[in-house]
């Protein structure tokens, strides 16, 4: 009997070893880092008196301020794929008709590598030889090269990840949809409600759960985004697409500067929990609810 | 526990499809205009969603001459697999000039180890922590979901100078491992979530027949994992192939999967470029997470459902 009690704390010992060392332990030491003065070789002492100099830079750093702007951008920019995944995913919902051979064709970009995605954007977007050159040559006056202006270069990102993302909201959406009474229609066509108005004033107050879902969802991959960043402009022109992930893996990489990515680092943290603290709230209360209903 | 239900709530969502199948069957309907509206209207976005895929298949059977007439839409005028050979055997990757057969073959052997590696861990953990009376079994599974959701970079220096200490750092077996650690978290919420819902009849007898730990997991727990396991192998095979981040990271120069060397491809600045290159190993690259998404279609969304939180 004895056995049956260490044998299963012996088998999550690798599981806690990597939790307490890769995750908890690598967070621990990033955060100590962004307090040093390390360049490209760490440095252990802290010199209190400026303690928080990394901090006071990064916030000082255009890049930086180009970084959470683009990341707001490209927040709003790809929400663009939740309300066209729940069009799409009301469309499929009422017509039925084709249902699997539309949700094949809408999901697929997702099996595909962001690199992938951007290289064929990225030579759609060709204003020589691309999209932009074809529609002119058919006679319409288009203006497509959103790569090389770094006003419009986040653009072609948010529509690379919004063609990329789209079917996956649908597929939460549709699996939201799926889960609503069909009283309600037939309840809906006998008062004569128009359908829309059921849509805006019934459906979607009621599957407000899958919304903030695919919100938090939406958020989170919004902080990590960085390998189409790299497949569609690396970065510029100049530094008009950097993004916080982008920027943290410069100042590492390139700028060989461990001190100051550190603290670009923990600002993507703390980022990332003021967006994970409401989805805790939310599943919290979600259960509650579900226990008091039963 | 609470704390994993978004994962479960989205593991859930590929299931209800299959149950609703039935139910419409019965329902007939005419053609309405409205529905003709929207079939219009999916088929307009469905071409929109195909346009990247077509214009990629076409560019990378076209010669350059053709693809310098500026007609990206065009089908080939004489079909060529100039593009796919030279993308295959001679394409360059940074000062090496050997195709993307090198990465292809890295990518392959990264996969393996790390499939092994990762989906065995989070079996093991999962069911431990499912079944068996662990008492700090909650806080260490809400200490998962945090994992789960932290940002690659806050632990990326760190994780190198473990690398970089082990001597594994700049091999395929450092990609590898890496990616097993960091998708250790998740697989193990997706397998302890499934676990928990073993009936407790089942594990009581098995208790009273041997109680030993690894007997229970190897004659009963492995064989029902059947579902699951099919669900996170799809999971993890697209997104340990098309991991971009992990492979550049720690892959130095000799370990570099797939990704790496179309991204190096694809953004070099010097010279002229030739798309239909570029398009070929694109499409290199994406064939085989799209041949496991076109065999395996339904489980893929629920794989990437479950992997949702993984980002």
């Amino acid at each position: 009997m004895r056995w049956s009690r260490i044998a299963p704390q012996l088998a999550l010992t690798p599981a806690l070893a990597i939790t307490a060392v890769a995750f908890v332990g690598s967070i621990g030491w990033t955060i100590y880092l962004s307090f040093t003065r390390s360049r490209r070789l760490p440095e252990y002492g802290i010199d209190w008196s400026e303690w928080g100099r990394q901090y006071d830079r990064l916030f000082r750093d255009a890049g930086w301020e180009i970084s959470l702007r683009n990341l707001i951008v490209l927040g709003l920019g790809s929400a663009l794929a939740i309300v066209f995944g729940f069009i799409l995913a009301a469309m499929i919902d009422k017509e039925k008709r084709g249902e699997s051979f539309f949700r094949t064709v809408f999901l697929y970009p997702l099996a595909v590598s962001l690199i992938v995605t951007g290289a064929a954007w990225r030579w759609i977007l060709n204003p020589t030889l691309g999209a932009q050159s074809f529609l002119r040559s058919l006679g319409w006056e288009v203006d497509f090269n959103w790569l090389a202006q770094g006003d419009t270069a986040m653009y072609a990102i948010i529509l690379a990840s919004v063609w990329q993302s789209a079917g996956f909201y649908m597929a939460l959406m549709l699996a939201g949809l799926k889960g609503i009474n069909t009283e309600i229609w037939s309840a809906a066509k006998l008062d004569g409600v128009p359908l829309w108005r059921v849509y805006i004033e019934i459906i979607i107050p009621m599957m407000k759960f899958t919304f903030i879902t695919c919100a938090i969802l939406l958020s989170l991959g919004v902080i990590k985004a960085y390998d189409v960043v790299v497949a569609m402009t690396n970065g510029g022109p100049g530094q008009s697409t950097w993004v916080p992930a982008y920027f943290t893996i410069n100042a590492l990489s390139a700028k060989s500067n461990l001190g100051y990515a550190s603290a670009a680092a923990v600002m993507m943290l703390v980022i990332t929990l003021v967006v994970f603290i409401p989805l805790v709230a939310l599943t919290v209360w979600q259960q509650r609810k579900r226990e008091a209903t039963r | 526990m609470s704390q994993v239900s978004v994962s479960e709530r989205a593991a859930a969502a590929g299931e209800v499809p299959v149950t609703r199948a039935r139910y419409f069957v019965r329902r007939k309907k005419g053609i309405t205009p409205r529905s003709i509206a929207v079939l219009v209207f999916l088929t307009i976005c469905a071409l929109f969603f195909c346009v990247p895929l077509y214009v990629v298949v076409v560019t990378s059977f076209k010669t350059m001459d053709q693809i310098r007439e500026g007609a990206i839409f065009t089908l080939p005028h004489i079909w060529t697999l100039e593009a796919w050979d030279h993308a295959w055997n001679h394409a360059c990757s940074g000062i090496k000039c050997d195709g993307l057969k090198v990465g292809f073959w890295n990518s392959v052997s990264i996969l393996f180890p790390s499939l092994i590696l990762s989906i065995s861990l989070a079996m093991v953990t999962g069911f431990a922590l499912a079944l068996w009376n662990v008492r700090w079994a909650g806080g260490f599974l809400f200490l998962l979901f945090i994992c789960a959701f932290v940002p690659f970079q806050i632990i990326m220096y760190p994780l190198i100078v473990m690398t970089t200490t082990t001597k594994i750092y700049g091999t395929l077996w450092a990609v590898a491992v890496i990616h097993a650690v960091l998708a250790m978290p998740v697989l193990t919420l997706i397998f302890r979530n499934y676990y928990k819902d073993i009936p407790t009849e089942i594990m009581s007898a098995a208790m009273m027949d041997s109680g030993s730990f690894w007997r229970i997991f190897f004659e009963i727990i492995v064989p029902m994992s059947g579902n699951i396991l099919i669900v996170v192998l799809i999971l993890q095979i697209t997104s340990i192939w098309n991991d971009y981040l992990i492979g550049v990271t720690f892959g130095g120069l000799t370990g570099q999967p797939m990704t790496v060397n179309l991204a190096n491809l694809i953004t070099i600045s010097t010279g002229t470029t030739n798309y239909a290159h570029n398009m070929a190993a694109a499409l290199l690259t994406a064939i085989p997470p799209l041949v496991v998404y076109f065999l395996v279609g339904k489980l893929f969304v629920q794989g990437v459902t479950a992997g949702a939180i993984k980002g």
